[in-house]
């Protein structure tokens, strides 16, 4: 089989620059990295520098997804061997026995981890990891939450938090985390737009109402949110058609669903797609409207 | 009374696709079918042909408005292609977790009521391989308010060997790193959710 750089057509350094980039972007195109990383550290290691035991690390993480045990264990030794006693590599040496689902023996690494460092976040999240994958859902919400008490700054862990909420439907305690988030991010438009989902999906007028609002400032603050886009036109239709609200207000949301219309033909329409489903979307988004409209 | 869907293989193909594109994340998807001319009075005799798959979403399923969106979209599609939205796949994110779960009951009773043979397809991970020996799919049946779970076997398909044979090549040659889901849609426009070009590799390898 051609290497990565012959059929790609990339040099080492073009290699070490994209698993850099995936680094930064918190990417998880895990067969990637592992084709991309094996050959810069099989074939590129001298030249790596520093830069190999991060990549070891990003690559030995990859393997585990991808179930390459041989790849990540060979990863592992290089960094126990730079990094004797570190608490890091522990960490990963217990993701390995994770992916083995040797769930016992990787707790045991991580208590002996908070033994030594009880402040260390990193074990502890594992450790609600490990949770989630038993599909000990309750007990994941449970043990996050008295993290949180102790960690309240921790955006990942909230995140994760809202997302655990969602899946048991408890619309209500996951809007929580997400005010929290947008609390503290005010700029981010993807919390926003979260979180006005969250609100929709929980229904009734008042949520409607208060979700159209949040896609609303998920547009303010960037206009090219489609989900946000859509979010906007959805809430406000569902209002404008709701028997509980009166002509002005339902003027108002015919008017912002129209809005919202107009900006999602311009949207499609920039996309430069003049085909046929293209044509589709934007007669449904109309016959959406016109159904509003007459009743 | 038993009603019989038989899976076309690119529609088998791209559900599978789909979740060896995000094997970390649940996904989830709609099953079209032909629409039948008209209702013959032993029609439920005559095999439901699902033809094509609309892979939807990946990560967190359980929230209303953008599936709404979709599945408005994906409604008036259907009716340009005389399709009707005939199923709901998903496959949660946990391996081992191959149960339905209220979400996709729910999803499943919504599109029932506008076609009552409509399918619930749970995808079983823990049987998912690269050769695809076997279906690995439970087909949910709706009756009287009730999800009714039955067997996936080569009589549900089309012609099981040539959707074995499309799904493996297609696996193995990683065309799921261009499936496009509604997800990807909603990221950017420009990506299809159709798949053309997936289908037309379905069809070169048919």
């Amino acid at each position: 089989m051609a290497s990565v750089s012959e059929m790609y057509d990339v040099t080492w350094e073009e290699m070490r620059d994209k698993l850099r980039k995936w680094r930064e972007d918190n990417h998880r195109n895990s067969e990637q990295i592992v084709d991309v990383g094996e050959e810069l550290i099989n074939e590129h290691a001298s030249k790596l520098g520093d830069d190999i035991w991060i990549i070891y690390e990003q690559v030995m993480i990859a393997a585990l997804d991808c179930s390459r045990d041989d790849l990540a264990w060979t990863c592992l030794q290089e960094l126990k061997r730079q990094f004797p006693g570190s608490q890091r590599v522990k960490r990963l040496a217990g993701m390995r026995l994770e992916a083995l689902e040797k769930y016992e023996d990787a707790n045991k690494q991580y208590d002996s981890i908070l033994q030594d460092d009880p402040t260390n976040t990193a074990a502890r999240k594992r450790k609600i990891s490990i949770l989630k994958a038993q599909g000990k859902s309750a007990e994941a919400i449970r043990e996050l939450n008295e993290y949180l008490e102790q960690f309240v700054g921790d955006q990942e862990a909230w995140h994760e938090l809202s997302e655990l909420y969602i899946n048991e439907h408890d619309y209500g305690k996951a809007a929580f985390c997400l005010e929290e988030l947008m609390m503290t991010n005010p700029h981010n438009h993807l919390y926003c737009e979260q979180y006005a989902e969250v609100k929709y999906t929980q229904g009734g007028l008042e949520n409607l109402e208060l979700s159209r609002k949040y896609f609303a400032q998920a547009l303010k603050l960037n206009n090219r949110n489609m989900r946000a886009l859509f979010g906007l036109y959805m809430s406000a239709s569902h209002i404008a058609a709701s028997p509980k609200v009166n002509a002005t207000v339902k003027k108002a949301n015919v008017k912002y669903a129209t809005w919202a219309t107009n900006q999602i033909n311009r949207a499609y329409q920039l996309a430069g797609r003049g085909t046929k489903e293209n044509k589709c979307s934007v007669k449904a988004v109309e016959e959406m409207l016109e159904s509003i409209t007459m009743s | 009374l038993s009603y019989f869907c038989l899976f076309h293989s690119g529609a088998y193909c791209k559900m599978l696709l789909h979740a060896a594109k995000y094997p970390h994340c649940a996904v989830n998807g709609l099953l079209v079918a032909e629409k039948q001319k008209e209702k013959k009075k032993d029609s439920h005799s005559t095999p439901i042909l699902c033809v094509d798959c609309i892979p939807l979403f990946h990560g967190t399923l359980a929230l209303a408005p953008m599936l709404e969106v979709a599945l408005t979209l994906i409604d008036t599609w259907c009716k340009e292609n005389k399709y009707v939205i005939a199923g709901y796949y998903q496959a949660n994110e946990r391996t081992k977790d191959f149960r339905p779960n209220q979400f996709a009951e729910k999803v499943g009773a919504r599109i029932a009521e506008n076609f009552s043979e409509a399918a619930m397809i749970m995808v079983d991970s823990t049987r998912f391989t690269m050769g695809c020996y076997e279906p690995i799919l439970t087909i949910y049946d709706h009756h009287e308010n009730k999800w009714k779970c039955r067997d996936c076997n080569a009589d549900c398909f089309e012609d099981w060997c040539e959707a074995q044979k499309i799904t493996s090549a297609l696996l193995e040659g990683r065309s799921y790193e261009s499936l496009i889901d509604f997800d990807n849609h909603l990221d950017d426009l420009r990506n299809d959710w159709t798949n053309p070009e997936i289908n037309k590799s379905v069809l070169h390898l048919c």
